[in-house]
């Protein structure tokens, strides 16, 4: 490989997704390239934004994390079901973000202390509470979000919608904290090779029990953002948000034990998907499609980077 | 009769290191050949080239006057060479007929492994050496000795020509032993020739007939041992030459700064009690695997088993510590321990310069503190080791290995540590880089730091310490100060006990 | 050393079935869960000793088997394939398509043959964490059966559900296929060389031997994707069963059976790090996992609760084997 190229290989490739969508939709959909139209894209996926920043992290110390569909089904139905109804609504979302860190503690525990694969407890954490939330609701649709979240969801700062401020200001906030603080260098060290950084004394499996916690917890806020966007409860959330979570990651730069896309890349790997889906609706493919491009997405990426470290 | 081995010109290298150069000599059928030299002579190296494992990049190979090229084992072993080494190349989960007909299993009838043939022929291989096993045990159940016999008959089996017994009886008890020989013998009647690697002079010469020294991968003789004594055949394996390299040892050394009481690595091993001094060097010397690597280890939590007391200043610590926090405790402490390999356990390789320099120094600290900065000191650092790299934020994998070493190294400075435990502080690493190293370690002694070093290479430890352990089984079997030390007197203690 | 015993002991006996050293694994578990709940139920419920409960307890325990059986062939050389439930999915939405059954059951397994391949592929030759391929795959096959059957519907041919569910020389369908199914995983797994390999290639993993089955002289690459390749085609032949079940297209009908058959093979005693288990414990761990269904549907409970509960089951079968490896 030239250096160019080397270097080329080193740019996240949502950076150059992310201008080819967007140049696609500006020669086939003109009439969308308003800030008003794009921001209501973007505000789309706000919680898989949100989602990813934990998802990036697990992914650098080699770990994943399914489990954010459980937390986002459970952190849904808690708010729609009415269940917490007597509590103030400042407690709810704080308990609503506790239990997207309790989820994450509890598979940090499995992963960095029991050692147990992270896609299968991951994975059980989401069947277990799915299937529990479902048994709580009878299979019935849990109800109706307070107003008063689906309002504040629709507040705008100028063009921007606040959710998008909610998750740039998240992520420059993390970019910050993995760049200036020890925990970043921890981070950093067990994602590189987690033996050496046993040795030069960085605490591994705290980090990763630590990483599986704020991945947890940036679930509950993801969570908290999904239940405002929407009228009414649902118990149809599938797999697909973690699963698009750990796609934007891979195509941002982001993959298990490596870094180079930083934040900003995975960031530029949601935005893709905010137009991904754009453009594919507006070329007629249909819901099965989107399917089939997470799978490719993560299989190509997943390719990419299993020939590069192969070769190095 | 041709020659069972013939040997010409082999040359292998690693990297910029020639582990074995330019090596002829023959061994001859019906014979046990002994293969002798110091820790690093080229001696396992020779013999993963006969038995296929590696391929050399020079000379040929003749077995009974054939010229052969191995791609991998199996080909040595169709060839007639069989390996018993030190290393596992059993599978534990399969049963002794399996790893013995694995790759080449009779088939009966419809087409399924034919498990009556090869738990007969297995039993019949096992039976010429007069064992009793039952070839149903899976290896995972065998003892090390057990295992050790299971892979001479899978040479039996395969009608091998040329036997390679690489520290066979390392593992064995005295009983085994007998049995060993006895087979020895019996492949020796047969007309096999047999290539016997041990570090025990007294089994050399009870059981060998021929001996070939090599030092610094390099052939020194091949000759009958009747014609040699003890004495003699260390005295052929040492004499490197290593002299200029080193600093001056400077004063004496001052009062203790760790004590280590009752220190058992393993549950059935001897207590050790030994003191580290302000500015000295203390060197751990000795053969390959007689525990030198456990016995530091111990001191971080890294061997679970090990018991007794570290004393480092006002501070008592009972072993075992935390094997998840030793290290950090330790650190905390201010000793740091710096692992010998350097791209699994030391380095971060894909990571920049700085990086692995300011690890240490950031990992003393709480995960959501702002992280030091360390630009200075990393500068600092890499010019007071002469790190030859354009700029810190290269990738530690673009260093050569003096470099990274340096590199390693300057981690611990950074941070700052009153007492350095060090595991081969210049395997891999150049002549000009080496002595560097060397420089800088006396330096910190006299810095008033205290250090204990391991290394291989028996010249290097004379040269840079003030005083040397020689380690046997996890046992201190001598003590002398490296002022006075030979490399022949240490070989001799580490060799005789 | 404290690690030396003496070669000439006496003889000793292999344990082949069980105990520590069992290469089996430890089975014996999930047969004495199996006892005690079958006692359970015939003492508690007065429907499970019925003829009509034994057969519906042995069609719903078929997929499982089945899929157990291909999931057990990847499990046992150190991998995983998270597809299967995708494949099952897929093969009961082409049974559904317009078309003879000439074209649509060789396609099924043309189809399920050409995902493994891309999995093994993409594990040997592109170097990608096994998990991360049939993980990536699973969506793509899912995909691809979405757009085949956007929801459950259409018919399979008739002849797919008279092999499923009529008889075949006088014996009831599901028995007979049972024997022949279980027969040809025994071939594969214990009566050729090519298990032998996966077990010694495992057993390498497990150990961190990579090299020696190499060594050995084990052609490790063919004998990986040819493993991905069984478990896709036994993922198919259990997706053949459900549609012949149902009779018709499901594109969500698979989605659980990835982990259940993982699950199943886990609680047999297999160890998911490779090398160590046995046939007989994964029928034992599916056919578990399907009484265990069988008896809360007998006791009403709730279909989602009893989701939670196999997520449960997984969860502590996988954190009671231990491991080395930290993530993945």
């Amino acid at each position: 490989m030239t250096p160019i190229l080397r270097s080329a290989a080193k740019v996240p490739p949502a950076y150059f997704v992310f201008v080819a969508l967007l140049a696609t939709l500006w020669i086939t959909k003109p009439q969308l390239m308003n800030l008003n139209v794009m921001g209501i894209f973007v505000r789309q996926v706000a919680p898989l934004g949100i989602l990813v920043l934990g998802q990036l992290l697990v992914m650098r110390v080699r770990s994943i994390d399914l489990s954010g569909a459980g937390v986002l089904l459970l952190v849904n139905y808690l708010i729609a079901s009415g269940l917490l109804g007597g509590l103030p609504l400042p407690l709810v979302l704080l308990m609503c973000l506790g239990i997207g860190g309790l989820v994450g503690l509890f598979n940090g525990y499995l992963v960095a202390k029991r050692r147990v694969s992270a896609v299968i407890a991951t994975l059980a954490v989401t069947v277990i509470i799915t299937g529990f939330v479902q048994f709580l609701a009878s299979g019935k649709p849990p109800g109706n979000m307070p107003d008063i979240m689906n309002d504040i969801y629709k507040v705008k700062w100028g063009p921007v919608p606040l959710p998008v401020v909610l998750w740039v200001t998240l992520t420059a906030v993390m970019s910050v904290f993995l760049s200036r603080f020890v925990f970043g260098k921890f981070v950093l060290a067990v994602g590189e090779n987690p033996t050496a950084s046993h040795f030069s004394g960085v605490p591994v499996e705290r980090t990763v029990l630590i990483a599986h916690v704020l991945a947890g917890f940036f679930a509950g806020v993801a969570a908290l953002v999904q239940s405002a966007s929407v009228a009414v409860g649902s118990l149809r959330l599938g797999l697909e948000m973690p699963i698009d979570a750990v796609a934007a990651t891979i195509l941002g730069g982001v993959v298990f034990g490596r870094g180079d896309g930083g934040v900003w890349g995975p960031f530029f790997g949601v935005m893709c998907f905010a137009f991904l889906f754009v453009v594919m609706t507006s070329f007629g493919v249909p819901e099965p499609g989107k399917q089939i491009a997470r799978g490719l997405i993560i299989l190509l990426a997943a390719v990419f980077y299993g020939l590069s470290t192969r070769n190095s | 009769m041709p020659p069972a081995v013939t040997m010409t010109g082999v040359t292998k290298q690693f990297g910029s290191t020639i582990a074995v150069n330019d090596v002829s000599f023959e061994i001859q059928p019906g014979r046990v050949h002994a293969l002798m030299g110091e820790n690093g002579a080229g001696k396992s190296t020779l013999m993963k080239i006969l038995a296929g494992v590696n391929q050399p990049d020079a000379g040929e190979i003749a077995l009974a006057g054939r010229p052969v090229t191995f791609s991998d084992p199996r080909d040595a072993l169709a060839a007639g060479v069989s390996t018993v080494f030190q290393e596992l190349s059993l599978l534990p989960n399969l049963t002794i007929a399996e790893n013995m007909f694995l790759g080449k299993e009779p088939l009966g009838r419809f087409g399924a492994p034919d498990r009556a043939t090869m738990t007969r022929r297995t039993q019949e291989a096992l039976a010429e050496l007069g064992m009793r096993l039952d070839p149903k045990l899976l290896v995972s159940e065998l003892s090390i000795a057990e295992r050790q016999f299971v892979e001479i008959a899978h040479g039996l089996k395969a009608d091998a020509q040329v036997f390679i017994l690489d520290e066979p009886t390392a593992a064995l008890n005295a009983a085994d032993v007998e049995v060993l020989n006895a087979q020895i013998s019996k492949l020796k009647a047969a007309g096999k020739a047999v290539i016997y690697i041990s570090h025990r002079m007294d089994e050399i010469f009870s059981i060998c007939d021929d001996v070939t020294v090599m030092k610094d991968g390099g052939h020194v003789v091949t000759q009958p041992l009747s014609e040699l004594t003890p004495e003699k055949l260390i005295a052929l394996m040492v004499g490197r030459e290593l002299g200029d390299l080193f600093p001056t040892r400077s004063n004496e050394p001052g009062p203790p700064m760790m004590s280590c009481k009752d220190l058992r690595v393993l549950s059935g091993t001897k207590p050790l009690n030994f003191d580290l001094h302000r500015g000295e060097i203390l060197g751990f010397a000795g053969l390959e695997g007689q525990g030198q690597s456990q016995i530091v280890r111990s001191l971080f939590g890294q061997i679970p088993a090990a018991r007794g007391q570290v004393q480092i200043g006002a501070e008592t610590i009972n072993l075992p510590m935390s094997q998840q926090s030793g290290i950090r405790f330790m650190q905390a402490l201010r000793v740091g321990f710096v692992p010998e390999d350097r791209k699994e356990e030391g380095l971060l390789l894909g990571a920049p310069i700085s990086e692995n320099i300011g690890i240490g120094l950031q990992a003393a600290r709480p995960g959501f503190k702002p992280i030091l900065r360390i630009r200075e000191i990393v500068m600092r650092i890499m010019s007071e080791l002469n790190v030859k790299a354009q700029s810190p934020s290269l990738s530690a994998r673009a260093l050569s290995g003096g470099n990274q070493q340096k590199v390693l190294l300057g981690r611990y400075l950074a941070s700052g540590m009153d007492i350095l435990i060090i595991e081969e502080p210049t395997r891999g690493v150049d002549i000009g880089a080496k002595a560097e190293i060397y420089k800088l370690l006396r330096n910190l002694a006299d810095q008033g730091k205290a250090l204990i070093v391991l290394s291989r290479e028996t010249v290097e430890l004379i040269g840079l310490c003030d005083r040397i352990l020689v380690v046997h089984g996890c046992d201190f079997v001598a003590e002398m100060s490296g002022k006075d030390a030979t490399e022949q007197e240490i070989l001799n203690a580490a060799l005789t006990t | 050393m404290t690690d030396t015993a003496s070669a000439t002991s006496h003889p000793r006996r292999p344990n082949r079935w069980l105990g520590k050293h069992s290469r089996q694994g430890n089975w014996l578990a999930a047969l004495i869960i199996i006892v005690a709940t079958t006692l359970l139920l015939l003492v508690t419920t007065d429907d499970f000793a019925t003829p009509q409960n034994a057969s519906n307890l042995l069609a719903q325990a078929m997929p499982l088997i089945i899929v157990a059986i291909g999931q057990m062939i990847v499990i046992v050389l150190a991998g995983m394939d998270l597809s299967v439930g995708s494949v099952m999915s897929l093969t009961t939405a082409i049974l559904a398509l317009d078309g003879s059954p000439i074209v649509l059951i060789p396609l099924v397994f043309l189809a399920a043959m050409s995902i493994g391949l891309v999995n093994g592929i993409a594990i040997v030759q592109l170097n990608v964490h096994p998990i991360i391929a049939t993980l990536s795959t699973q969506f793509i096959v899912l995909g691809v059966a979405q757009l085949l059957r956007p929801v459950a519907g259409g018919s399979v041919p008739d002849i797919v559900v008279s092999m499923v569910t009529g008889s075949v020389l006088g014996i009831p369908a599901p028995v007979f296929w049972a024997v022949v199914i279980v027969a040809v995983g025994w071939k594969i797994l214990h009566g050729s060389r090519f298990g032998l390999h996966l077990l010694a290639i495992g057993g390498g993993a497990a150990s961190g031997q990579t090299d020696t089955a190499h060594n050995f002289g084990l052609n490790d690459g063919r004998n990986i994707v040819l493993a991905y390749v069984l478990s896709a085609l036994f993922a198919a032949l259990a997706g053949f069963f459900i549609a012949g079940r149902i009779a018709s297209g499901d594109p969500g009908v698979g989605a659980q059976f990835a982990l259940d058959s993982i699950t199943a093979v886990a609680i047999g005693g297999t160890q998911l790090s490779g090398g160590i288990g046995g046939l007989h414990g994964t029928i034992l761990g599916a056919v578990l996992m399907a009484l265990l269904a069988n008896g809360m549907n007998l006791a009403n409970m709730s279909a989602f609760l009893q989701g939670a509960i196999k997520g449960v089951i997984l969860l502590l079968v996988v954190a009671l084997q231990s491991r080395k490896k930290m993530g993945l």
